[in-house]
């Protein structure tokens, strides 16, 4: 994961030119709305609609395209990261021109479902911009300068250690050992992940039972345990981080591809229906 | 007999060692506890797990020591006996210990380790387990999920629906609602299940002539060849090319739906604003040189002094319409004073005070509304007539016979002249020796009602003549003439309707006394056209976006753009006066 200063970058892309173009063309939009005399109250069947709508869906297509863009790295000024600048401020834009196209009348139909989705993947896309921007500074803080494979041997290193150190308890306190030995890594589910809170955790149990006390072999184990907590802490709080990262794409891709399907509902069924 | 375990493993680089260790006892133990016989360092087993006991010579005993059993051939069991010729294999944890028979009759067991124990990393597939791609549905899957739904339900279903329905009404198409952008007016509200009743053909704008299946007697504004050189729409010099305003199958300007603009709401249906007409009236020279209407934009700074059509020719009841400012005389064929019969000192008012309640007439003289009454619709004034609204003044009585006096057929002259020429007068109307005193140029009174002189005069004549002749009981009104040979008089056409394009609620404006818009207590003349003129209407009503007016008024207060006959009723309103 790259640092937050590449973000900043395809955000100040060019000494904000998108953000620039996004205002202006937006600008434009809505001082023509409010000039326009569109009769009987403004709507998507109007000169303005019509130009605004294909103003619009040509930048959702294009906005779209950056997935297949993003797979070529190409310098210049139409760089991927000049590319990504204007996806995230003309998608921006977006909101604004898709609006003014809708004439603020929406209802339970395909049009309206093909803007809600539009807004889901703005939003999503939002999100997306500020957890890049504010995240990977929290990844690597918690990382420390380990990989992901390191984390998952330092794990396994204690595991090992806490199994053979566990060898000589009797049969209660080997099973709260074996159950914490027996939690899977990576099987939280989403939420779990998203929220980093782990209420069954059974390393966290078997702690609550061998902190009681002990020597010899229980203190061996409970030190084990109290590592093995640690490393767990700093994997799980390194998934929730990554999920965060991760999970706005879950919506963003996914409905830009449903938002394709609406849109082209939306345009051959009102031109169906003329 | 010894049991001979064999413990198998194998090095990091995947090299088998084997060992073997003898036990010459009968009993062995196994179990986690590193004392037992056989220790498997599994934390899933007890400390001491298992015994085994030897039967007989082909025969061991497994039993569990603590309430975990172990396995048998796959098997969960607490206890076994296993027949070492047949062997077995006895699965205790992530270990597996095969029984068998030595060829010099030893118990081998063959100790095992089988893949990891519970707890033991397994090969991690890192890059996928740390991202969400483990945990989630693949964003692939989802995509095409909603893309095929979307397509299906809001796409397809319709579309083939609509191409496969059956033929005429009873033919439904499915799933059309989610294409409806908004619901439909009231009027057209029955329509809402039935999109295909004006979506008649795919990809083809609704047409007029849909519109006009069920509004069969919506009329032109206008020639349509005028209508169409009106709306073409200036640009450059030129005209926008027809392409622009009418492609892509769109039904373009002046269609019906350009105007009357449907799915914006469960309501009335939005009527046009004034800037519909004004694109083209506001500056209608420009577009169409031929026309005779003035260029019209806001009725409170751009709109024509008002052009009354008013009768020039009553014989031929020709009408012309002349602006206001010109100050037009009108010839409707009937001499009359409104300031006459309005004076409340006058003796028109005299008169009407005397007969008085009998004909509806207060005691302070005539009032308007004694002749002009309100018309069915309650926005105009019904037709004048004489028998309802003159006579009770203007009698036709010429002869008393018994109780019962005779009367003149208005409007038949010939008729009169036959009654008058009869020669059977048994007691003519009469002179004022009857009742005197009460003398108008003319007339004569009995029992309180005024008739006309039917006497023969000194020197005899003709009594039709003298009525026709001015100052006569027809004539004091009616202009004579003759037609074909034959007396009569010039047909009177009395006009209902002066502003015949625009519509005028007289109900709306009850509150208002008539002299404040029509001066007729100054009027002495039946040709003084006693419409007010648009300045007075301004006082109140100015443009439709003008706020400070009393009542901003677009063009649809007054005007309509399919002529009706509310609006535009010439035939039905104007009624001549001859017949009545």
């Amino acid at each position: 994961m790259a640092g937050g200063a590449m973000h900043e970058g395809f955000l100040r892309h060019a000494r904000f030119r998108w953000l620039k173009i996004a205002l202006w063309s937006s600008l434009a939009a809505v001082v023509v709305y409010l000039l326009a005399d569109i009769r009987p109250q403004p709507n998507g069947g109007s000169w303005y609609g019509y130009l605004t709508g294909t103003i619009g869906a040509g930048l959702i297509v294009w906005l779209a395209l950056l997935g297949i863009r993003k797979r070529a790295i190409t310098p210049g000024s139409w760089s991927l990261k000049a590319w990504t600048s204007a996806h995230v401020y003309l998608g921006l834009a977006l909101l604004v021109i898709a609006t003014l196209h809708t004439g603020f009348r929406f209802g339970w139909n395909v049009h309206t479902l093909a803007y809600a989705l539009m807004l889901l993947v703005i939003a999503s896309g939002v999100y997306g911009v500020v957890v890049y921007t504010i995240l990977p500074t929290a990844l690597s803080a918690n990382r420390e300068e380990m990989t992901q494979g390191q984390m998952i041997e330092a794990i396994a290193a204690i595991d090992r250690q806490l199994r053979d150190a566990a060898q000589p308890l009797p049969r209660a306190e080997a099973d709260l050992v074996l159950a914490a030995l027996g939690e899977g890594l990576f099987a939280a589910g989403l939420r779990q992940r998203l929220t980093g809170r782990y209420p069954d955790c059974a390393t966290g149990h078997a702690i609550a039972v061998f902190s009681q006390g002990g020597d010899g072999d229980f203190a061996r184990v409970a030190a084990l345990l109290a590592r093995r907590q640690t490393q767990l802490e700093r994997m799980r709080r390194h998934l929730r981080l990554k999920s965060l990262l991760e999970v706005w794409l879950y919506v963003h891709i996914p409905t830009t591809i449903a938002l394709m399907a609406a849109l082209t509902a939306h345009i051959i069924s009102v031109f169906y229906y003329w | 007999m010894a049991y001979r375990l064999r413990q198998i493993e194998f090095t990091a680089d995947g090299r088998r060692i084997v060992r073997d260790r003898d036990i010459a006892r009968d009993a062995i133990t196994i179990g986690r506890d590193a004392g037992n016989d056989i220790h498997l360092p599994d934390l899933a087993l007890d400390p001491l797990h298992a015994r085994i006991t030897r039967r007989d010579e082909h025969h061991i005993a497994v039993a569990a020591a603590g309430t975990l059993g172990f396995t048998l051939d796959g098997a969960n069991l607490p206890a076994a006996t296993i027949d070492t010729r047949s062997g077995g294999e006895l699965g205790f944890g992530g270990y597996r210990i095969a029984v068998g028979q030595e060829e010099d009759g030893a118990t081998l067991l063959t100790i095992q380790r089988q893949g990891p124990s519970p707890g033991e990393t397994e090969a991690i597939d890192e890059k996928r387990s740390f991202t969400l791609a483990g945990i989630m549905p693949s964003r692939r899957v989802i995509a095409w999920v909603s893309v095929l739904l979307i397509l299906a339900l809001f796409l397809a279903l319709p579309i083939a629906s609509h191409l496969l329905r059956a033929p005429g009404p009873q033919g439904r198409v499915i799933g059309d609602a989610s294409w409806n952008p908004g619901p439909l007016s009231l009027a057209h509200h029955g329509l809402k299940d039935h999109c295909e009743a004006c979506h008649v053909k795919a990809f083809v704008a609704v047409r007029d002539e849909t519109c006009r299946t069920c509004h069969k007697d919506a009329h032109d504004h206008a020639p349509p060849g005028q209508l169409a050189e009106a709306r073409l729409v200036p640009f450059l010099g030129g005209h926008l090319p027809n392409w622009l305003t009418h492609g892509f199958s769109k039904s373009g300007t002046g269609a019906c739906a350009d105007c009357h603009v449907e799915h914006q709401g469960q309501k009335a249906m939005v009527a046009p604003g004034s800037g519909a007409c004004v694109d083209c009236h506001g500056d209608l020279k420009a577009r169409l040189g031929q026309s005779r209407l003035e260029d019209a934009s806001d009725f409170g700074t751009r709109h024509p002094q008002f052009r009354a059509r008013i009768v020039t020719i009553p014989e031929t009841r020709t009408f012309s319409r002349i602006s206001l400012d010109a100050h037009p005389r009108e010839n409707s064929g009937l001499a009359f004073s409104h300031q006459l019969h309005l004076d409340p000192r006058g003796g028109v008012a005299r008169m009407a005070a005397t007969i008085g309640a009998a004909k509806g007439y207060g005691s302070r003289g005539l009032q308007c509304k004694d002749c002009h009454h309100r018309g069915e619709d309650g926005v105009r004034f019904a037709p004048i007539t004489m028998p309802r609204d003159c006579e009770a003044c203007h009698s036709l009585a010429y002869d008393q016979v018994g109780g019962t006096f005779r009367q003149l057929h208005h409007g038949d002259v010939a008729q009169m002249e036959a009654d008058l020429s009869a020669g059977d007068l048994h007691h003519p109307v009469v002179s004022g020796a009857v009742v005197s005193g009460r003398n108008r140029p003319g007339a004569f009174g009995v029992g309180g009602v005024y008739y006309s002189d039917f006497t023969a005069g000194p020197g005899g004549g003709d009594l039709a003549q003298r009525a026709l002749s001015k100052g006569g009981i027809c004539g004091e009104c009616h202009t004579p003439r003759m037609v074909n040979g034959r007396l009569g008089v010039v047909p009177v056409t009395l006009v209902s309707r002066y502003l015949p394009d625009g519509l005028f609620d007289h109900y709306a404006h009850r509150q208002t006394r008539c002299e404040e818009c029509h001066a007729a207590q100054h009027s002495t003349s039946s040709a003084d056209i006693l419409l007010p003129r648009i300045q007075q209407c301004r006082s109140c009503h100015l443009g439709e976006d003008e706020h400070k007016a009393k009542v901003p008024s677009g063009c649809v207060l007054c005007h309509a753009y399919h002529p009706s006959p509310l609006v535009r009723g010439r035939a039905l309103w104007d009624v001549g006066m001859g017949a009545r």
